[in-house]
Order: C-alpha cells, then sequence, then structure tokens
C-alpha cells in the first residue's frame, strides 16, 4: 500500500462552492437565505451566566419572522445563541446537540461546554467558512460556568461577557459601560435585557422582543420573550370583508360520490 | 438745449446734462410717424383696431399685417417701425411657448409684456453676460391685449421698456386725437360691440383716407374664443353699422 | 512535497469604485380626496443596519396649496426641494401669484429630466389641491415621468403598502364597491377614513420594513390651508 498522502486530495471539496460562485458571477441567482440581522449576547454573573437575544428574523429589507427563537437548546445544562443564517444556526446547534446526547449515553456523565464548543469549532473550521454561523455558547458543568463565542471560520473565544451579531456593537456599549464581575442574578437579567434592548432599538436587523436564558448551578430557566417593547399598535379600524366580496368567476360542482338506489346489504350474521 | 441735444443725441448709452436719453426719445417719436392703432378693453375681452397704409391700388392689402397672434390667449397691434416688431413678437411667442412647456399653463398678459420690454432695453453694447441684439432702440409701440385668470387685459409697451396697462389706448399718426376722443366715450360697463364701434369711428376720424374694409384690421381677445382676427364679412357688417 | 498552486494572485489591481448615490430609506404615501389631498411620511433615515437619525422629515410644505414629499437619498431629495422652493419665488416675482400645483408638477418633471443622464435618487409624490379645489396627487419617477393619479405609494415599504392602497382606497378586487379607475382624478374616500387608512398602512409597514419606522408626518392639504400632524410608529 501506498502510504504518502496525496495532499491535492485531502479534506473537504469546495467545487460546488466555486461552481456557485461561477454561475452567479455569470447572471444566476442563488436561492435567498432567511438571515437573523440578531443582536445574541451572553456574560457570567456571580451564579452562573445569562444569555439573550433579539426575535426578530429578516429576508434582506423585510420582516421575516416577528418572534423567533434564536437561543438553541444544546444540553440540559447548555445553550447556544445563534446569528447568521438561520438555518444555518438551527442545523449546527441541533446537530452538536444530538453528538451530545450520544456523548451522555456512552459515557454517562454530564456533557461539557468545552466539548460542544469544540465540536463547534472543528465543524464551522472544516466548513471554511461557508456555513454562517455566528454563536453565543454558555452552560454549566462540573468544572463550573463557561461562555464561550465561535465565529463563522471556526475561531472561539472565552470572556466573560461578549455580543454577536448586526447589533453587537450596540449591545456591546451596554456590557462595557455597566458589566460588574460580581453582579447577582436580577442584575444580570436586567444587562443582559438592556443589551437586547440597545440592539433592538439601534440596529434595523435586531428587533421585536427580548428572549433571556439563566443557567446556574443545576438549574436553567429559559425566559421566552422576557421584555416585550414592541407591542403592535391597535389598528384604526377594521378590515373584514363582507361576504360576497370577492367575486366568483366559475363554479363547478362535482360529485365524488356516486349513490344509487339500491337495497342495502344484510350485514347481520 | 437743441444745443445740447446735437452732441448728445448720438450715442444710445450716453445721458444728456439734463438726464435724458434722446435716441429713445427719438424711437418714441417714430411711433408718431407710424399707422394709428387702437386697443379698448371692455368686460367680454379685449379689441385691437389698426389702420392699413394701403399706399397705391397695386398693394396686396392682405399682405400688411399689424396684427398678430402671440398665444393663443394673447393678441398684439403695433405701430412704428413693423420690422422691429418682429424681433420683439418672436421674443414673445417663444416666451408664451417656453411658459406652457415649463409650467403647463398659459402665460399672463402682464408677464408677456414685461418679457418684451425686457428686449427693448438690450440695445448699444450690452450689459456684462447679457449679449445686446440691437445697436439702437426698437421704433415701435405695441398694445399688447389678452385674457388671463385676472380677465381681459390691454398693455402699451414702447421703446424705452416701459409698459402701462390702459382701458382704452391709441397710439401711431392718430393717437393724440384719437386718444381724447376714446376718453371722452369710453364707459366701464363696454361690451365688445359697443368697443367696434368707438374704435372705428375714432378710426376713421383720424385715418386720412377712408375707412374701408381693406386698410384697416380688426382682432379681439376673448375669454372664450381666445384670439381671433376679423374676417371680411364681419369687418363689413361693422362698418356698415357705422 | 507537493505544493498547491495558488489559484488567487495575493495582491490584484483593484478600481476603487466611487458610488455618489446612497439610499436612506423611509416611505411616503399620498390620497387625493374630492376636497382634500393627504400626504403622510415616515421619518426614519437609515443606512444599511444603522439608523441615523429617527426624526429626519422629507415631506416639505411648498405652499398653502401643495407639500412634496420626497424619498431615496437624502442630499439629492434636499437640493429637489431646495430647487422647487427657489423656482416658485422666482416664479412668484415675475408673475405676482403663487404657481399652482399643477404648474409645480410640470415644473418638477422638467427639473428631474434634466439630469437624465446624472439622475437626482429621488423619488417623489406632489400633493395639494387643482384649480377647482379638488385633491390631486402626482406620482414621479427618478427622472420626471410623472401622472396624476387618485393614490400613490413611494419609497422603501411602497411593495407592501400600494397594494393595500389599491384594494381599499382603489376598491380592486372589491365586489359591490365603485372602483377608483386610474382616470379618475381623486377617490371619494372621506378625510377621516382616508386618514384612518393612512395610519394603518404605516403601522403595518412599520411591522415588516425594516427601514420604516419611528415617526409618523401627515400633512392635510385642504381649502383652510395646510395641517402638520406628528405620530408615533414603533422604534426597532
Amino acid at each position: 500500500m501506498d502510504a504518502r498522502i496525496d495532499l491535492n486530495n485531502i479534506g473537504f471539496d469546495f467545487d460546488l462552492t466555486k461552481r456557485n460562485a461561477g454561475l452567479e458571477a455569470n447572471g444566476a441567482t442563488a436561492p435567498k437565505a432567511t438571515k437573523t440581522g440578531t443582536t445574541i449576547v451572553g456574560l457570567l454573573f456571580k451564579d452562573g451566566l445569562v444569555l439573550g437575544a433579539d426575535t426578530r428574523a429578516t429576508e434582506g429589507p423585510i420582516v421575516a419572522d416577528k418572534n423567533c427563537e434564536k437561543i438553541h437548546y444544546i444540553a440540559p445544562n447548555m445553550y447556544c445563541c445563534g446569528a447568521g443564517t438561520a438555518a444555518d444556526t438551527e442545523f449546527t446547534t441541533n446537530m452538536i446537540s444530538s453528538q451530545m446526547e450520544l456523548h451522555r449515553m456512552s459515557t454517562g456523565r454530564e456533557s461539557r461546554v468545552v466539548t460542544a464548543m469544540t465540536l463547534l469549532k472543528q465543524y464551522l473550521f472544516r466548513h471554511q467558512g461557508h456555513i454562517s454561523a455566528a454563536l453565543v455558547l454558555g452552560g454549566f458543568d462540573v468544572t463550573g460556568p463557561h461562555l464561550y463565542t465561535i465565529y463563522p471560520h471556526g475561531s472561539t473565544d472565552k470572556l466573560p461577557y461578549v455580543t454577536m451579531g448586526s447589533g453587537s456593537l450596540a449591545a456591546m456599549s451596554i456590557f462595557e459601560s455597566r458589566w460588574r464581575s460580581d453582579m447577582e442574578r436580577q442584575e444580570a437579567i436586567d444587562l443582559v435585557k438592556d443589551a437586547i434592548e440597545a440592539g433592538i432599538f439601534n440596529d434595523l436587523g435586531s428587533g421585536s422582543n427580548v428572549d433571556v436564558c439563566v443557567i446556574e448551578k443545576g438549574k436553567v430557566d429559559y425566559l421566552r420573550n422576557y421584555a416585550r417593547p414592541n407591542e403592535r399598535a391597535q389598528k384604526e379600524q377594521s378590515y373584514k370583508f363582507p361576504r360576497g366580496t370577492t367575486a366568483v368567476l366559475k363554479t363547478s360542482i362535482r360529485d365524488l360520490v356516486q349513490v344509487t338506489e339500491d337495497t342495502a346489504m344484510d350485514i347481520s350474521t | 438745449m437743441f444745443l445740447t441735444r446735437s452732441e448728445y443725441d448720438r450715442g444710445v448709452n450716453t445721458f444728456s446734462p439734463e438726464g435724458r436719453l434722446f435716441q429713445v426719445e427719438y424711437a418714441i417719436e417714430a411711433i408718431k410717424l407710424g399707422s394709428t392703432a387702437i386697443g379698448i378693453e371692455t368686460t367680454e375681452g379685449v379689441l385691437l383696431v389698426v389702420e392699413k397704409r394701403v399706399t397705391s391700388g397695386l398693394l396686396e392689402a392682405d399682405s400688411i399685417e399689424k396684427i398678430l397672434e402671440i398665444d393663443s390667449h394673447l393678441g398684439c397691434a403695433m405701430s412704428g417701425l413693423t420690422a422691429d416688431s418682429r424681433t420683439m413678437i418672436d421674443h414673445a411667442r417663444v416666451e408664451a411657448q417656453n411658459h406652457r412647456f415649463t409650467y403647463n399653463e398659459p402665460l399672463k398678459v402682464e408677464s408677456v409684456t414685461q418679457a418684451v420690454c425686457d428686449l427693448a432695453l438690450r440695445f448699444g453694447e450690452g450689459a456684462e453676460g447679457e449679449k445686446s441684439i440691437m445697436s439702437r432702440p426698437f421704433g415701435v409701440a405695441l398694445l399688447i391685449a389678452g385674457v388671463d385668470e385676472n380677465g381681459p387685459q390691454l398693455y402699451h409697451a414702447d421703446p424705452s421698456g416701459t409698459y402701462v396697462r390702459y382701458k382704452a389706448k391709441a397710439i401711431g399718426a392718430g393717437s393724440e386725437g384719437a386718444q381724447t376722443e376714446l376718453q371722452d366715450d369710453y364707459f366701464q360697463t363696454m361690451g365688445l360691440v359697443e368697443a367696434e364701434d368707438l374704435a372705428l369711428k375714432v378710426l376713421k376720424q383720424v385715418m386720412e383716407e377712408k375707412l374701408n374694409v381693406k386698410n384697416i384690421q380688426v382682432a379681439s381677445v376673448t375669454a372664450a374664443d381666445g384670439f381671433q382676427i376679423y374676417p371680411d364679412e364681419k369687418l363689413q357688417a361693422i362698418v356698415d353699422r357705422l | 512535497m507537493h505544493v498547491r498552486p495558488s489559484t488567487h494572485p495575493t495582491s490584484q489591481a483593484k478600481e476603487a469604485a466611487f458610488s455618489p448615490y446612497e439610499d436612506h430609506g423611509g416611505t411616503n404615501l399620498a390620497i387625493a380626496g374630492p376636497d382634500y389631498c393627504l400626504l403622510a411620511s415616515d421619518t426614519r433615515q437609515s443606512n444599511g443596519y444603522n439608523i441615523n437619525t429617527r426624526f429626519a422629515p422629507k415631506t416639505f410644505k411648498l405652499s398653502n396649496k401643495s407639500v412634496l414629499a420626497t424619498a431615496g437619498c437624502q442630499p439629492d431629495c434636499a437640493m429637489v426641494t431646495t430647487r422647487v422652493k427657489q423656482s416658485m419665488l422666482t416664479y412668484k416675482h415675475n408673475h405676482n401669484k403663487e404657481m399652482s400645483t399643477s404648474a409645480i408638477a410640470q415644473m418638477l418633471s422638467i427639473m428631474l429630466y434634466q439630469r437624465r443622464f446624472f439622475p437626482y435618487y429621488d423619488f417623489n409624490i406632489l400633493g395639494g389641491l387643482d384649480e377647482d379645489g379638488k385633491g390631486c396627487v402626482y406620482s414621479y419617477d427618478a427622472v420626471g415621468s410623472y401622472e396624476r393619479v387618485p393614490c400613490s405609494a413611494f419609497g422603501s415599504a411602497s411593495a407592501l403598502i400600494q397594494p393595500f392602497l389599491d384594494n381599499q382606497v382603489r376598491n380592486k378586487n372589491q365586489l359591490g364597491k365603485p372602483k377608483v379607475t386610474e382616470f379618475e382624478p381623486v377617490t371619494p374616500l372621506p378625510l377621516a377614513e382616508a386618514l384612518r387608512i393612512c395610519k394603518d398602512s404605516f403601522t403595518s409597514a412599520t411591522e415588516r420594513d425594516i427601514y420604516t419606522g419611528d415617526y409618523l408626518q401627515i400633512f392635510i392639504i385642504t381649502r383652510e390651508g395646510v395641517e402638520e400632524q406628528i405620530h408615533e410608529l414603533k422604534k426597532d
């Protein structure tokens, strides 16, 4: 057997990526993906960590979903906020979540945040940034609370307070001015809420409501729609159409069942 | 005074010590040599009447045009050097069309008069940024008649670039006598028919030749029909009424 | 050792392109009624995902009878508005009267077409009262094509609002309601209902268009003059 490795034939094959770029250069348009313009954040506090996200999903200038979920489940002690292409964040976190569950089954131990982080960064690096998922991963394991950011190309950071997505600058401005290392639980939740709201109001890619997830030792609080600062205003009038408003152009009634006159079958035994 | 005049009357750009521009004054004098033209503003519209000097039996009277259309709602009668009036009428026509193009509406009577008067002063060497088009002042006076949102109006414009609105105005050789007559017989509630009678009566008095359909031209501007030159039959009817 | 030949040279000559145009978002709407005209715009000015300011009015009163709504590139909109106002003043001096809405409409068209090959990035709606006191709305493209319409929506959320107006103002696709065709200059809607439709258009557009929001500015032009209202919109 030939022991030499052909360097030209190792790793991933990005031929299709090149083909798509070529097609687009020649005028073809690729299908548009839903992006989560997004503000996502996370911070450590005295007893654990808090994750936060807005709930707007966009397709270009249009709001595709006004109340989507951006804090994804990874493990019972671990959640992950996703920014980027909605499908990529969803599938990536789902897949890692599944791997973590299998890992728990075979080891019989609680999942560690560093494991999920490593799986994620290796997966994203393998795809050379073509999977656009920017993540904030947080969890509480046997070694304590951990907070990571993972970029689409596979790099990671481990920091006490992090922000990601198009609203990251707005959110970080709040963290930079008010974060402290010894915050109480409610203080931390309020700070996360304010950071997400900074994104919601100052970044057009983010909007609607604030989702919060508090992870402490042996305890997770997923606070869906913790704040709803953008309720829709009451409409000025009703737009109910009276019956018959839509024109009937053609009527065609067909009998789907043929009813024939006959003597009933005797089913008595 | 006449001595100073001879020294200062040559240049169009030089005031005399008394503060006069002789060339402009002479231009106004030139009009007094022209045929008589009368305009009367009535409640129904404006009437323009001019005398045509048919000096020879061989002359085609129809070829003398002293009343011209500027726009469908604007007309003009002239006296003086008719050739000079061409430039002014052309300018007025362009101005009226330009206004329609730019604003999708007819030009006001006062505005077209103003436009013509702006042109009247562009003689001599020409000011900076503005090309002069004539070496001397125009030798023509205009009676501009029209109807706009302010109703029927009659304006008189002279070579000095001055314009004034009149109820009735006569220009040309017989203007002095005619103006007095108009002053006496004009009344506020006058209609077009009464104006026709008055104008022709006055014109008849100041004309050297005997007035007939061949040596006059009449036009009216009304809100309903706009500018209209009277055809011979209509003219004949008025002459017959005299 | 095998070295893969590089397909991308590390340095390549690049031409720095200058683009004079920017889209600052925002939406305008106009409805012409039997004796009124209604113009409305949001006041958000944005650039990409950023909000430049929450209150940048882009609809301007020109006279007691006309109002101009602009959308597109803010400096271009400002320039067009300034030039229209300036020309209106010159016109007033020259002709001793206020310009009519139809005269402004024609003049604006020419102003835009003069820049046919370097257009103002500006989509205008001119609204006001015509000579008979009826409401009138003129809608334009960037190079001066214009027409009088019963109602119109322009700007970033126009694709969301225009079909709604077609249905609610011009009664399109509604059996048993009188149609308002393109050829009719005004809609029969009473002012109060037009105002309700206008507000609902904007609160709904704010829900789904990221470039529309913050405040709603409404101009109501009637025989009495021009009334201006400001309402709140969502700020996310």
